[in-house]
């Protein structure tokens, strides 16, 4: 990019006219204004918690969300931007909620989602879920956070660390207590993580036993194509910390082979500078839980493939049935076992039932949504699970012509699939010893074959 | 919601709060605040407890004043005359020696949002501009902005934006943005903060300390900054250049916004460089878990598309869909994949687009097959090929979307038309809907001569025009009728006249009975009139070729980066057209100037039905180029079809 911009540099003399002759006709206006307000909608479209940051917009404003609900097959299909006379929509679907937030002038959309999202997940820290009842009993402490976090609509206190330190998550001790006692989650003291140097960490952390473990979580998002080839693979992959230690620990963690990474996103916590220079990550952690980093492999030939379904799905061409034949077995494991196979089979809409056999597992079938789900659990090599059996069609219905794709759930303990291994972790400006851990799991995201 | 025995908690509840011993006990005295809050929340009008919670807020538990300070909020604005009395309890709060209770204060006076207290607020506000706590200043700056939002006409006091733009300089980078939002907000008249070169070096010296929202903030802000040297300029992109990689996606974005803004019209080369650079975070953020944050990259990746085409053409498999995924990625992946194809991938692309039309989603299977006949225009003969292929499975739906995006492909593909006339025999059967139908009776009409069942299929459609309810269908099939008349004239006779006889004597649509009556008065003028009339151009390979199309200038749509604009087209086809279409080119009114003398022979142009009438005949072709301008005609909504040929006839009328 250097190299670019000084050959740029040289090229384009004439850029301070042309800049300056451009200089009042069209400057960008800036939004001035973020987030109006926030409506939490359930998936049968009812308004179950409204905030308001500025003046009180009526909830007829979401008539429009709920016209586009209508026309939309699944509430996830649900266009996450509306444009309405007087204002913008723009809305989240996560855990069967939509969060739904209003905003009156241009503003950045990338910024509102990612905040709306910070504001699902901090529920999620607080709460351990985020659902509607989860919501309505902590209505109090939802409606603080949502005041803490936002100011005027502008995103104050987003830190989970920060939050935590002005109102206390509710945990089910404390709730019990808090009925016997008639105390509240709201923290007494002055959050000092506000005047800290460091945004993240509050200071005077003590433990008695100081620990860190990390784990690394992949998940394969891969799309195999009828005949066994792999279409597209990626891998997904988080570091989730649990790092409880005493004072201002520095911690440096570092990989076995760091150049497998792509597109790697950080907590702020961790020194950029470090990563670009050594590909260590060098950071002063956040106490408690958190995500240290993210990160994608895409370069196809390192995607290993662990299991394999081969499948036959065939219905007569009189239109009465079908046979379905699913075999599953492993491909590229590294010699781990593949625990919590799932595969599930999106049928046709002509499909009635199916009358099957398991090797291994169990199947069912549900009728109402056509979906076919075998549960096989620990996959055997030595013995291959098969499922068998004839698919039964609605009567006079024609062939169906929409092939049904597989989609395939696996989980294999103690292996990063992408070969990411972690190879130390020091610890400075600390004096204890602390007691360290890393623990490995893969897991199948968007894994689909089709048929 | 009604809730039982509402009332009743609320008598309750006001027994408790006057109980001096419960308000001699801080605990029980907080749990009965807390129940109230409670209760508020599950819908019941407490709003009469407002003077015993006035008199709960004076005191010095911080717990009690939060929750009392939530009720007032929810309340002050039923109660004008009782906030007053809050107004002292939070005044005497603003000097509290704890900056938490301090700035709690300041930030629920100015929530109060009765323009009545202003003058009470000001005071607290400008000494917690000067507060020693930064949660305090950051509060008060917001402050002034609320005030100001609830008396947007008042004169703003110079000494405050004079005070807010020192504050810039804070050592606390939260309060330095929030000066930035409140300036903003304050002074929306003037066109917000004014950047002078200290101020824009001094924020971009600050960013690194800034959290995400801040830095994108102070990037959107500077977007209003012009660098006065070429050196300042190169200087500024330096350091901002790390930031283009920053792994927030907001961020990343609002950096190549400011790229984008400062090098746009001066430096193209440069913004291109920055949109090289950035397309690695982008194709992240087009992978990312949250749909949300996947659409809205998507619609990104298209715009960087547009100056830069072909840009990604080796990631294209990023852009097939997963069966679970939305039908609005789907499709904005499918629009994308649209512009991605090249000689290498176009194999793999269409194999990948043919799976998806048989979606059981109709939206995401027609959105498929009108990529596959963009694509057409640049590989014909693969697409016609799997376009065939569709046909032959006689779904109702597929059907009538491939013949529309067979009409479209055949207009700007002229050497499709043999092996479309080929593929369009015995499709009849299986259309339903009027769209179709329309598009059908199109090719039937233009390509009459070489399709050799064209006169009976229409005759089949004439038989049953008694029972068709489109108007659109029926116009179609007299323009259709006429043109195979003119090509085939002893096997349609009959037929068109059974068809112009129903159309004006039985015929109750008003446009419908005109354009008959216009053709048949056409006749009557003798079939070299007609035939200028009716045949005019069957294809404008001009519009067509989407491969190798020339890269738009980057300034064409800088400005709408990292905006809602993007994303607005929901639904209608975003294909970006090029912008330098040759609109007269398309726009031939030769054939109507022809006929307006033998026609209104007092040159009377106020007599307008025949004349619309005639214009809706002959102005489909142009209607049908002028689509083309906007995008692929199957995107565009049905109702605005005729609204458009009206819009058409202006230009046309007053030549």
């Amino acid at each position: 990019m250097n190299g670019q911009l000084k050959k740029c540099h040289i090229a384009i003399t004439s850029f301070i006219d042309s800049c300056s002759s451009h200089n009042l006709d069209s400057l960008p206006i800036v939004a001035v204004e973020m987030i109006h307000s926030l409506f939490l909608i359930n998936h049968a479209g009812d308004i179950f918690l409204e905030k308001h940051w500025k003046s009180v917009i009526g909830r007829s404003v979401c008539d429009y969300f709920f016209e586009a609900k209508e026309n939309a097959a699944e509430p996830e299909d649900v266009p996450p931007v509306l444009q309405t006379p007087h204002h913008y929509l723009i809305s989240i679907y996560r855990d069967r909620l939509f969060f739904l937030s209003v905003i009156q002038t241009e503003a950045p959309p990338l910024f509102v989602i990612e905040l709306l999202h910070r504001v699902v997940e901090t529920f999620q820290d607080y709460f351990g879920e985020c659902s509607e009842t989860v919501i309505k009993d902590n209505v109090v402490t939802v409606y603080e956070l949502l005041e803490e976090m936002l100011d005027n609509g502008f995103p104050l206190a987003t830190e989970s660390n920060i939050l935590k330190e002005m109102i206390r998550p509710p945990t089910i001790l404390r709730t019990m207590v808090n009925t016997l006692t008639g105390t509240s989650n709201f923290e007494e003291r002055l959050p000092s993580g506000q005047l800290s140097t460091i945004p993240w960490r509050r200071s005077g952390v003590k433990y008695t036993n100081n620990e860190a473990y990390f784990d690394v979580i992949e998940e394969i998002d891969a799309i195999v194509d009828k005949s066994g080839t792999t279409l597209c693979a990626e891998i997904q992959g988080v570091i989730e910390a649990c790092v409880k230690l005493t004072g201002m620990p520095d911690l440096t963690l570092s990989f076995m082979n760091p150049r497998l990474l792509d597109d790697v996103s950080f907590h702020p916590c961790v020194r950029f500078k470090r990563w670009e220079a050594e590909r260590v990550l060098s950071f002063i952690p956040p106490d408690g839980n958190f995500t240290l980093m993210s990160y994608h492999v895409n370069a196809q030939n390192l995607v290993a493939i662990p299991v394999y379904v081969k499948q036959n799905i065939s219905f007569f061409e009189s239109g009465s049935g079908g046979r379905l034949d699913l075999t599953a077995g492993p491909k590229q494991t590294m010699g781990k076992t593949v625990e919590g196979l799932v595969i599930t089979v999106h049928m046709p809409k002509a499909v009635l039932g199916a009358s099957l056999t398991a090797t291994q597992g169990s199947y069912t079938y549900d009728p109402a949504t056509k979906v076919l789900v075998w549960d096989i659990g620990r996959l055997n090599p030595q013995k291959l699970p098969n499922l068998r059996g004839s698919l039964s069609l609605q009567a006079g219905a024609p062939k169906p012509e929409d092939n049904p794709s597989i989609n395939i759930a696996l989980k294999i303990q103690q292996l990063a699939i992408s070969g990411l291994k972690v190879n130390r972790l020091d610890m400075y400006g600390e004096k204890y010893k602390p007691f360290k851990g890393v623990k490995y799991v893969t897991k199948a995201g968007k894994f689909q074959v089709r048929t | 919601m009604p809730y039982l025995g509402g009332e009743e908690t609320v008598k309750e509840l006001r027994r408790a709060l006057s109980n001096p011993h419960v308000q001699g006990d801080p605990l029980r005295h907080r749990s009965t605040v807390l129940r109230v809050i409670r209760v508020m929340s599950q819908g019941v009008d407490v709003a009469g407890l407002f003077s015993e919670m006035v008199k709960a807020c004076a005191t010095t538990d911080v717990v009690q004043k939060k929750l009392v300070y939530v009720f007032l909020c929810s309340y002050a604005s039923l109660n004008p005359e009782l906030s007053l009395l809050v107004i002292n309890t939070l005044r005497k709060d603003c000097q509290d020696p704890n900056p938490m209770v301090r700035s709690l204060a300041l930030r629920n006076m100015t929530n109060l949002r009765l323009p009545s207290l202003v003058e009470y607020v000001q005071q607290p506000l400008t000494a917690g501009l000067r507060d020693r706590a930064a949660c305090v200043r950051r509060v008060a700056v917001l402050g002034w902005a609320k005030l100001h939002s609830l008396q947007p006409h008042a004169d703003i006091d110079a000494a405050v934006v004079n005070e807010l733009y020192s504050m810039l300089r804070d050592n606390d980078p939260v309060v330095m943005v929030n000066c930035l939002r409140a300036l903003e907000e304050i002074l929306k008249e003037e066109g917000g903060v004014a950047v002078n070169k200290a101020i824009a070096h001094h924020l971009l010296n600050r960013l690194k300390e800034c959290d995400v929202w801040g830095q994108c903030e102070v990037l959107g802000v500077l977007q209003r900054y012009r660098p006065h040297s070429e050196e300042e300029l190169f200087d500024i992109l330096s350091l901002l250049d790390p930031c283009l990689l920053s792994p927030s996606v907001p961020v990343m974005a609002a950096t190549l916004g400011l790229f984008l803004s400062l090098c746009c019209r001066g430096l193209p080369a440069v913004s291109l460089a920055a949109l090289r650079r950035a397309q690695g975070p982008l194709l992240a953020a087009c992978g990312s878990a949250s749909p949300e944050m996947k659409f809205t990259a998507l619609c990104h990746v298209q715009l960087l598309l547009r100056s830069l085409p072909g840009l990604m053409g080796e990631h294209y498999k990023r852009f097939f869909c997963g069966y679970a995924e939305p039908a609005y990625i789907k499709q904005r992946k499918m629009q994308v994949l649209v512009e991605l194809v090249n000689d290498d991938n176009v194999g793999f692309v269409l194999d990948e687009l043919k799976g998806y039309c048989t979606d059981v989603s109709p939206d995401t299977a027609q959105a498929a097959i009108s990529a596959i006949g963009r694509i057409g225009r640049s590989y014909s003969d693969q697409c016609l090929e799997i376009l065939t292929g569709l046909l032959g499975l006689k779904q109702e739906h597929i059907t009538s979307v491939v013949v529309q995006t067979m009409r479209d492909l055949v207009w700007v593909c002229p050497q499709c038309s043999e092996s479309v006339c080929e593929a369009l025999e015995g499709c009849e059967d299986t259309l339903q809907d009027s769209q179709g139908r329309q598009a059908l009776l199109w090719l039937l009409g233009v390509h009459g001569d070489r399709v050799s069942s064209a006169p009976y299929v229409l005759e089949a459609f004439v038989e049953q025009v008694r029972s068709e309810m489109a108007a659109g269908v029926k116009t179609e099939l007299l323009t259709a009728t006429m043109r195979v008349f003119l090509c085939r004239p002893a096997e349609t006779q009959d037929t068109l006249g059974r068809l112009l006889h129903y159309c004006i004597e039985e015929e109750a649509d008003m446009n419908v009975r005109d354009q008959a009556l216009l053709y048949y008065r056409l006749l009557h003028c003798g079939i070299e009139e007609t035939r200028s009339v009716l045949q005019g151009r069957r294809s404008d390979p001009s519009l067509g070729v989407l491969i190798g199309r020339p890269a738009e200038p980057v300034s064409q749509w800088a400005r709408s980066f990292n905006t809602l604009e993007p994303l607005r087209q929901c639904n209608a086809g975003a294909e970006s057209a090029p912008q330098a279409a040759p609109y007269h080119l398309a726009l031939d009114p030769e054939p109507s100037l022809d006929l307006s003398d033998p026609l209104n022979p007092s040159q009377d142009r106020q007599e307008t039905g025949e004349m619309a009438a005639l214009h809706r005949g002959v102005a489909w072709d142009q209607h049908r180029a002028h689509e083309h301008q906007d995008g692929p005609a199957a995107d565009v909504p049905g109702p605005s079809r005729p609204v458009k040929v009206d819009h058409l006839l202006v230009p046309v009328a007053d030549q």
